[in-house]
């Protein structure tokens, strides 16, 4: 009885704490790559983008503009055959008969030259004449109908909004790794895009040296005493200059496959797939050999392992062809449709099987295979995305690729859950079904086949989010039942590119997250390398970026006999031992990862300094390149002559000596080269101080506190606060409350005798109190100042009881004789009610609606405590 | 904010489960089992309404990290599965399974059957297809089980047997084995699937007490019912089957027939190939040939010594007699354009030559056939066999040259 999963695997181990760069940095201004947040709110974004002169903007309006500069004909071209007449090119007025149907365009242009003088500027205005011109032409001047325009941009928006979603252009992966001809050598050749646009086909050979300097570094770290030793093993180097090929177009991806001893490798861009060949000898330069051009994007380009010089390709209308290079293309199918059930995506796969004559042909929903002899009649199903393989809901498939290396009848079927081994001789049910659990679907896979007895090694890598997966599988070649394939070991995560962040020196912060972005953009392929010396083997794997960036990492193979302590538990990367890690799962895990990382830190740069020091160069190389880059990110300037009209330099605005004045200061500050301190001369007004601003609601008590410590004394604050106790407000609360009711009594009566010349005084004696209680723009030490009587400010009218009590005012207020008495005595119960305040204006105010400044002061405790003090 | 709090929730549910899957991949297991505990937490409120819950991932992951914990033991294993067999009622069966899979990867068979039969015991609600399926495929290994016993008892038999003395509760024994696996093994045939081991076994036990019918039904109904995915080894267990019982040329041809068209590259097709070109029938002989065209088509097939001499022999008989050149011609026919460049390219002639002689000895006289005598391959390996002066290879270099005119008729 054998299991489906577990068994022993071989173990592989990561032979460095994280990727290594191995080629230098894409040359060119990298152009960052979309975001969601570059679709979904852009005005933030444009700001941003701005001063931090990072992520792609979506300038509508700019890249419109460039159009019409660039391709006036196709924008303007009939609309100004027929208006010519119209637009008056010269520089002489236009004589009256003309001016009815002519605009002079010179005009327009000096009006636009000085736009352009003022790009930039916040302040900028749109001269009347240019917006006039706008408003009138906007509509029919430009040729596409603006809102065919609107319609495409939308489009082009969802299409941008699904590939940030899930770009499967990259499908396959743009790396290729050309093995070596004889699997002793140290040589092999890389195949990967260069340039801005990854437009340029890179053809490298490198050589990995391997073994032969080893060096044993053994150490021992505080607190981690079972050490072992680290083996270091030389990286893997370049060798000579690759060879290039320009191409027009961005290469989505490499597709290599060895046939009779020379390696084929597919090109695919969007539009165009090319084919070169490389002989196996090392320093053969490859050659290319034909190249097809498409209408529609290509979605795949697979090579034969069977036939030089055949291919697969798709297009996303539907169609797959046999491409030989001999006999041209041959359409095997054309369906826009999906196999099994509906799916929106236009994406077709298409790779080769068992027989050379056969190619699969996959689509999201599955795979079926196609005679080429005889594609109408000859088809069989291979993969169905449905109940017989066990597909959760949703499921779609997103790579195929054919194992014939590992065995000759069987395919591996990514979808974004799980991972299918399929045999085509028994069709539809999986042989193999493992749920990966990555966070992306994995679009590159790389197969490295191993001998009988041993596991076949199969790398899914995914793109948005550069994850790195590591399988092992048995499945005996030519062997008799199909029970035999089985998962072995559990799978292993590689570094991804971005990992390598906390081993490169620490940058500057605007620099750290230039480089956190530049290596998180998505990957765009991987390739492996086994390479055989002795008796150690070791696998290197190569990952590309979509800037451009490759790195490597290399992991070593452990024989199963030799005694491997940390094979097990212990994490390879980190040579950490068991009392590290029990350390670290107590420590919350954060701080444990922090710790772990200090401590991979620690190690990477004392013990790999062969690693430090290609990090060290590759960030050089980096720096070199983005400085070139930032030069369009100038802050906006203003050109100085179209600031003013020459009319306006002419005549002076002011009184001519103080002109006169101040431009002599100006002159000889200039010949000093000093700074003017101070206009002495008749110092204009300074201006208003602001008024500050009038609190609307009562003072919160965090504000009155605040303006308390302000001033410094706000543990008297808090004592007042402390002690003004809870009975205290409770008969504040109940003394406003019966107020209020009383204040609503006497609503009607008042009424009667209000008269203009109280509301008047009533209005001026508010403004004067209500900043009185709090003003968070005055400086707080001035409150308890003002509380004295003789102090205040001087324009400030007498506190509002004052002249309420004596009876020239009762009378100014026009408050009959009669009731001055009950008022006074009124007034002289409140008085003996310190912590009450006046309540009587607050009567009448009432009806003005102005309680809240009133009762601000019965709740809020500063100016309570003032009150008697200034009143009696 | 019980919304917000959920949703923080759910947060640093997610942000633990990268957290262990992230160890888990790292083979950092004590770290994802650190983790895992954690985790626990989230049954408490587990409002997800997800594909997998997180009681089936706390059952994955923990069964996972248990099976690599350095320090992990089947005790601990086992009563880790028994709480989790009473966390997710509907996956007990599928909980059991795997338990009993554990258990017989670790050599405990005993455990495992009576894990298998107390899972057979249990009922809850009403059972769903799901759960009948599921129960079938219990019953299925239950009855393998008892299979395996039933051969283990049968082998001791076999043996005592042999010194003439004989144990009547064994036997016994093994017939109550038989019995029970019977039972249990002609359910699951019934239900549409891949059966290969259950319909194996079935098989065997049926052949052992002599019930050829029943056997020979069962083996029909997988190979031939349409509702069965198409399987080759069904037709090759029929195959097996009806040899052993040394049935007529004519059915043994028939079933391999259909195997041819299922998977024309299976092994079997070499005698498939034999036993055709030995019929007398010439439309047999015709189908032998297309038979080992066909399996060479497939790449698996290119460096296969016996292949190719099927073939070599074949063509050099069909060349010799100049009968049915037109079998060739018609098969030629549709390869002429890719066979070259596939099978008899310079580069294989000489890896061929390096690795293989013999292998390039039938290549080359196919090739000398089928592409005249200035073929690439031929001229290479001929050559080089004449250089190393071995004798076939002059045989070889002589027939093809007298027998060029045949490749111009192919070819024309």
């Amino acid at each position: 009885f054998v299991p489906r999963r577990g068994g022993t695997c071989e173990s592989w181990e990561p032979a460095d704490t994280a990727a290594v760069p191995f080629l230098p940095p894409n040359a060119g201004s990298w152009i960052p790559s979309l975001v969601p947040q570059d679709i979904l709110c852009r005005g933030i974004v444009h700001g941003k983008s701005r001063a931090g002169k990072s992520g792609a903007v979506l300038d509508f309006t700019r890249q419109l503009s460039h159009f019409f500069v660039d391709h006036p004909e196709d924008a303007f071209g009939s609309l100004g055959q027929l208006l010519h007449k119209n637009f008056y090119l010269g520089n002489s007025k236009l004589r009256r008969p003309a001016r009815e149907s002519t605009i002079r365009m010179t005009a327009l242009m000096e009006d636009i030259d000085r736009l352009e003088a003022t790009r930039g500027c916040p302040r900028q205005r749109l001269s009347s004449r240019l917006r006039w011109f706008s408003h009138l032409c906007r509509d029919w001047l430009f040729e596409v109908p603006l809102g065919l325009l609107a319609d495409c941009v939308h489009e082009e928006l969802l299409l941008q909004w699904a590939s940030l979603l899930f770009d499967d252009s990259p499908t396959g992966g743009a790396l290729a790794w050309l093995p070596p001809e004889d699997t002793g050598a140290r040589m092999g050749r890389l195949v990967y895009p260069r340039g801005q646009a990854m437009n340029h086909l890179c053809i490298l050979p490198s050589e990995v040296s391997w073994g032969g300097k080893r060096s044993f570094v053994a150490l021992a770290l505080t607190g981690t005493p079972d050490f072992q030793d680290v083996v270091l093993e030389e990286l893997p180097h370049t060798r000579g200059s690759p060879a290039q090929f320009e191409l027009n177009g961005r290469i989505r991806q490499v597709a290599a496959a060895r046939v009779d001893g020379e390696d084929i490798i597919g090109v695919r861009s969007d539009y165009h797939c090319g084919v070169w060949k490389v002989p196996a000898r090392m320093g053969a330069a490859p050659t290319p050999l034909q190249v097809i051009c498409t209408s529609v994007p290509a979605s795949c380009l697979t090579v034969s392992p069977h036939l030089p010089g055949e291919l697969a390709v798709c297009t996303q209308s539907g169609a797959v062809y046999l491409w030989s290079i001999e006999t041209g293309l041959q359409q095997l199918r054309h369906d826009p449709q999906t196999m099994f059930f509906r799916d929106h995506s236009p994406w077709r796969w298409s790779d080769f099987t068992a027989h050379p004559r056969v190619l699969s042909c996959a689509d999201r929903t599955g795979l079926q295979c196609l005679d080429s002899r005889a594609p109408e009649r000859c088809h069989f199903d291979l993969f169905k995305v449905g109940e017989e393989a066990g597909c959760q809901q949703g499921e779609r498939v997103v790579l195929p690729m054919y194992l014939g290396r590992a065995h000759p009848s069987q395919h591996l079927v990514t979808t974004q859950f799980s991972v299918y081994v399929m045999d085509e001789r028994l069709p539809l049910v999986p042989v193999l079904k493992w749920a990966h659990m990555m966070k992306a679907p994995p679009i590159f896979a790389h197969l490295t086949p191993a001998g009988p007895g041993r596991s076949h090694k199969v790398l899914l890598g995914a793109s948005r989010t550069q994850e790195m997966l590591l399988l092992q599988y048995r499945g005996e070649k030519q062997g008799g039942s199909q029970s035999a394939c089985q998962l072995a070991g559990p799978p292993q995560k590689l570094h991804s590119i971005t990992t390598c962040l906390q081993h490169l020196p620490t940058q500057l912060p605007h620099r750290h997250r230039l480089l956190q972005q530049r290596l998180g953009v998505p990957a765009a392929g991987l390739a492996a390398a086994l390479q055989e010396d002795g008796l150690q083997e070791s696998l290197l794997v190569f990952q590309l970026s979509e800037a451009g960036d490759v790195f490597c990492q290399r992991l070593t193979h452990r024989a199963a006999q030799a005694p491997a302590p940390t094979s097990g538990d212990e994490p390879a990367a980190a040579p950490g031992s068991s009392s590290l890690f029990e350390a670290l799962a107590r420590s919350p895990p954060g701080l444990g990862n922090k710790e772990e990382e200090e401590e991979e830190e620690e190690e990477q740069t004392f013990y790999f300094p062969a690693a430090a020091l290609r990090y060290r160069r590759w960030l050089k190389a980096l720096s070199r390149h983005c400085r070139v880059t930032p030069r369009q990110a100038w802050p906006p300037t203003l050109s100085q002559n179209r600031l003013f009209t020459r009319k306006e330099l002419e005549t002076p605005v002011g009184p001519r000596a103080l002109h006169q004045q101040a431009r002599q200061q100006l002159r000889q500050a200039m010949r000093e080269g000093g700074r003017i301190q101070n206009w002495d001369a008749p110092a204009p007004q300074p201006p208003a101080l602001p008024q500050p601003l009038q609190p609307v609601g009562r003072p919160d008590p965090l504000s009155a506190r605040l303006t308390a410590a302000w001033s410094g004394d706000w543990g008297q604050w808090w004592e007042e606060r402390t002690s003004f106790s809870v009975a205290q407000r409770q008969r504040a609360l109940r003394e406003r409350r019966r107020r209020q009711k009383r204040a609503r009594g006497r609503r009607s009566l008042s009424a009667s005798f209000t008269s203009s010349l109280t509301y008047q005084s009533e209005l001026s004696e508010l403004s004067d109190t209500a900043p009185l209680p709090c003003s968070p723009g005055r400086p707080a030490a001035v409150l308890p100042r003002e509380a004295s009587p003789a102090g205040g400010s001087p324009p400030a009218s007498p506190a509002p009881e004052e002249p309420l009590l004596s009876s020239q005012s009762l009378r100014c207020r026009g408050i009959p004789k009669e009731r001055r008495k009950t008022l006074r005595d009124y007034l002289a119960v409140w008085a003996e009610d310190p912590p009450e305040p006046p309540e009587l204006p607050g009567s009448q105010l009432s009806q003005l609606c102005i309680p809240s400044s009133q009762s601000q002061l019965s709740s809020a405790s500063q100016p309570r405590r003032k009150r008697p003090r200034m009143g009696f | 904010s019980s919304h917000e709090h959920k949703l923080n929730f759910k947060k640093s549910k997610e942000v633990c489960l990268s957290y262990i899957q992230d160890a888990m991949l790292h083979k950092q297991w004590k770290r994802a089992a650190e983790f895992l505990t954690f985790y626990i937490e989230s049954l408490e409120k587990d409002y997800s309404r997800e594909y997998m819950g997180p009681s089936e991932i706390i059952w994955r992951i923990g069964t996972e990290i248990l099976c690599h914990h350095s320090q992990s033991s089947m005790k601990e294993f086992n009563s880790f599965i028994e709480q989790m067999k009473t966390l997710g009622v509907k996956r007990f069966l599928k909980v059991c399974l795997e338990h009993t899979f554990h258990l017989l990867c670790n050599g405990l068979i005993d455990e495992a059957y009576q894990n298998l039969s107390l899972a057979e015991s249990w009922r809850y609600g009403e059972q769903t297809a799901i759960q009948d399926k599921e129960m079938k495929l219990i019953q299925a290994y239950r009855g393998l089980l008892d299979y395996y016993s039933w051969s283990k008892q049968k082998n001791i038999l076999l043996e005592h047997g042999q010194d003439g003395f004989e144990d009547l509760s064994v036997e016994q024994e093994m017939h109550s084995c038989f019995r029970k696996a019977t039972v249990n093994l002609k359910e699951i045939t019934k239900i549409p699937g891949v059966w290969d081991q259950f319909v194996k076994c079935y098989v065997d036990l049926l052949e052992f007490y002599g019930d050829h019918n029943e056997a020979r039904q069962v083996l029909n109904e997988y190979a031939y019912n349409s509702k069965f995915p198409a399987n080759p080894n069904a037709h090759v267990y029929l195959y097996q089957f009806l040899k052993r019982h040394g049935e007529s040329k004519k059915s043994l041809i028939s079933a391999l027939k259909i195997l041819h068209d299922v998977a024309p590259s299976h092994e079997l097709m070499i005698d498939f190939n034999t036993m055709l070109q030995k019929s007398k029938k010439r439309k047999k002989r015709r189908l032998g040939l297309e038979v080992i065209f066909a399996a060479l088509d497939y790449a698996g097939w290119k460096e296969n010594v016996k292949a190719w001499s099927c073939l070599a022999r074949q063509v050099k008989q069909i060349v010799i007699s100049e009968k049915h050149l037109d079998w060739i011609k018609v098969e030629w026919n549709s390869r002429k354009d890719w066979w070259p460049a596939f099978h008899f390219s310079r580069y294989l002639a000489k890896r061929n030559w390096q690795e293989n002689e013999s292998l390039s000895y039938e290549k080359a006289l196919v090739a000398g056939i089928l592409l005249g005598k200035d073929c690439k391959y031929f001229k290479y390996v001929s050559h080089q066999g004449c250089k190393a002066q071995v004798k076939r290879f002059r045989i070889l270099k002589k027939f093809v040259n007298k027998r060029n005119p045949v490749y111009l008729r192919i070819s024309g």
